[in-house]
């Protein structure tokens, strides 16, 4: 019963999302989001407690500003993602900064690339617009609910872009995926029951190694995106050069470099915008 | 035993024999998963092995560190067996 209330929820909230314009979509998404802060109180005290361990708030007052702040950007998030057909071909909305190791390997179609982000700016309009290049493949954990993620995914594969799940049995889908030229999009900020200690903020964080074991083993070209939102409905998209990690023929050790490299590029990011990091999630358990 | 096939001379079955017996410390070392790995023989199917797309990661790695060789992921995913593996390390020079 729970699963069909929520599920007619998101479809009333897509179908405001959509009768919206753009501008009044998103400042409606920003005021749930508003609204859920308030609202929520678990989450924002998970969010303010983040805000104060990362450092980027001297104290609990401007933590919680943040805070909200982010809990408005959510919101946005969700209402770009849905229209960013007004992005992805718009150069105005969308500036982009490619560094020349990256296009090379986004112009071979026989080379596949690993793009690693996180919960910061608007993720997917990086790997909507990305798939311009080549298809891109972006790993997503399910939903607890089936319905609300079957009309997740229903609107947010667009062109090349597809999620697919975290978890599969098939053991060598990824070496394919990026043996056929294709892009692997994964956020690296996502607590890993899995994974192994990587520094956060200075912090010891549960990381998920698939991103840099893939580098390792399959030798496939590494590079960290940031899509920041410079005004509403209005993005600047930035990848690193690419990362390399040489073997040392210690597995842990490499996986770890490449782990804070990913981290360090992640961290600078939110230093510049704390309010367009999705705080409310328990990074460090 | 047969390992990868029939035609063998028993110089190579001698050779398969040893990179079957390294690669089975190997996954014993690498795998997350408990697992009769002394039962493990060149029939036994890749996928009856308990790894799935992030655990198989690490076992690649730790194989290739093993034997010295980089293998082609393109190859591997083509491999149904374990006996298709040792012949890939085979042809990779371990």
């Amino acid at each position: 019963m729970l699963h069909f209330l929520e599920y007619w929820a998101a479809r009333l909230a897509l179908l405001g999302v959509d009768m919206l314009p753009p501008a009044a979509a998103s400042r409606w998404a920003a005021a749930l989001g508003s609204l859920w802060w308030t609202a929520d109180r678990p989450r924002r005290r998970v969010a303010i407690s983040n805000i104060l361990r990362a450092g980027v708030a001297a104290d609990a007052g401007e933590a919680r500003a943040i805070g909200r702040a982010s809990a408005r950007h959510m919101g946005m998030v969700l209402v770009e993602s849905m229209k960013s057909e007004l992005v992805l071909d718009d150069l105005e909305r969308l500036r982009v900064d490619i560094p020349g190791d990256v296009a090379a390997v986004l112009e071979d179609p026989d080379r596949g690339l690993i793009v690693v982000s996180g919960h910061f700016g608007n993720w997917e309009i990086a790997g909507q617009w990305l798939s311009r290049y080549k298809p891109v493949a972006g790993i997503s954990r399910p939903m607890n609910n089936p319905r609300v993620q079957e009309l997740a995914l229903s609107r947010r594969q667009r062109r090349g872009f597809r999620m697919i799940p975290k978890y599969d049995p098939d053991p060598g889908r990824f070496l394919k995926l990026l043996g056929d030229g294709e892009i692997l999009a994964l956020l690296v900020d996502q607590h890993a029951r899995r994974g192994i200690d990587a520094p956060f903020f200075g912090h010891p964080a549960k990381t998920h190694t698939t991103a840099a074991m893939l580098h390792l083993v399959a030798r496939t070209p590494l590079t960290f995106a940031v899509c920041r939102r410079t005004a509403p409905m209005t993005f600047e998209l930035s990848l690193s050069p690419l990362i390399e990690q040489q073997r040392s023929g210690d597995r842990n050790a490499d996986v770890e470099a490449i782990l804070r490299t990913l981290n360090t590029h992640l961290e600078a990011a939110i230093r510049r915008d704390p309010d367009q990091y999705l705080w409310g999630h328990r990074r460090w358990r | 035993m047969n390992l990868i096939g029939d035609s063998l001379s028993p110089m190579d079955a001698e050779g398969a024999s040893e990179i079957l017996s390294r690669l089975r410390d190997v996954l014993r070392d690498s795998a997350v998963e408990e697992h009769d790995w002394d039962a493990v023989v060149g029939e036994t199917p890749i996928e009856s092995l308990g790894f799935d797309s992030l655990t198989i990661l690490d076992v690649l790695y730790d194989v290739e560190e093993e034997f010295g060789i980089a293998l082609d992921p393109k190859q591997v995913v083509k491999t149904r067996t374990v006996g298709e593996i040792i012949a890939l390390l085979e042809q990779n020079g371990a």
